[in-house]
């Protein structure tokens, strides 16, 4: 039903940085809303901020493996995006297996969207169900590679 | 045995569709058939048909909040689970699933 929606039109190379300087959870949240607002992703990362963590305190984005999904459904999104980053040091966040975290995939949704790029990052959530992908998150040197692992996994969706 | 259910996850974008994803892993791994509706964001998807239903042996709601349409589990075996439970161990989960019926018979 998506043929024609490449996941290009939600992940964008200015929103991977494999190379995060954060080294707190509050200092990632920041990084990476730092890289939707300068894509031109947020009205305001402020209150994309305070939208993550409302998410947050609702239970841990920390998905087991070293993997974290933080994600804020805010006014404040002009386009449903996904951001990816990584620490070369591990992270302290609450998650699923109790463990540290230095992979993160940021989601970016408009409260009012439902729209096929919303759908498109289901489609990015659910690649993170395979271990492949999860192996090459925290190998892949290029943000290039790390938009064609999610686009693989599209074609076999 | 055939596993219909529903994922739903607080703001409707991740977890409801990671949690779909490991319960039809989960399921196919140990042997059974699964369809599962979402409740997203976006609304429903994949919606679970009457038919679905009444052939289902047993019904797994993953589902953190108010899903819409529970009414139509009436007089059918219901397992109810949280999204990141199924997301940290889904076979684990179907297992138990298992289990579950198997005593009740």
């Amino acid at each position: 039903m998506k043929e024609d929606m490449l996941i290009t039109e939600v992940m964008r190379e200015s929103c991977i940085d494999l190379e995060l300087k954060g080294t707190t959870k509050d200092e990632i949240i920041h990084e990476m809303a730092d890289l939707f607002y300068k894509s031109g992703v947020l009205s305001s990362k402020e209150q994309f901020i305070k939208d993550v963590y409302f998410r947050e305190a609702e239970g841990p984005t920390g998905i087991g493996y070293g993997v974290a999904i933080p994600h804020g459904k805010s006014d404040a999104v002009l386009a449903a995006s996904v951001a990816v980053g990584r620490t070369r040091n591990y992270i302290p966040w609450e998650s699923m297996d109790e463990k540290p975290v230095k992979v993160f995939i940021m989601f970016a949704v408009n409260s009012q969207d439902a729209s096929g790029m919303v759908s498109l990052l289901s489609q990015v959530a659910v690649a993170l169900c395979d271990e492949a992908v999860i192996e090459q998150l925290f190998t892949s040197n290029s943000a290039g590679e790390i938009i064609e692992l999610f686009s693989r996994k599209e074609e076999t969706a | 045995m055939k596993i219909v259910g529903i994922a739903a996850c607080t703001a409707g974008i991740a977890h409801t569709y990671m949690a779909r994803e490991k319960l039809l892993r989960g399921a196919k791994a140990r042997g059974h058939e699964a369809k599962i509706e979402t409740q997203g964001t976006i609304g429903i998807e994949n919606r679970l048909t009457y038919q679905d239903i009444a052939e289902a042996d047993v019904v797994v709601l993953a589902v953190d909040v108010k899903i819409s349409g529970e009414e139509r589990f009436k007089g059918k075996q219901v397992i109810r689970v949280s999204t990141a439970a199924v997301i940290k161990n889904a076979i684990g989960f179907i297992e138990k699933v298992e289990k579950a019926l198997e005593n009740l018979k």
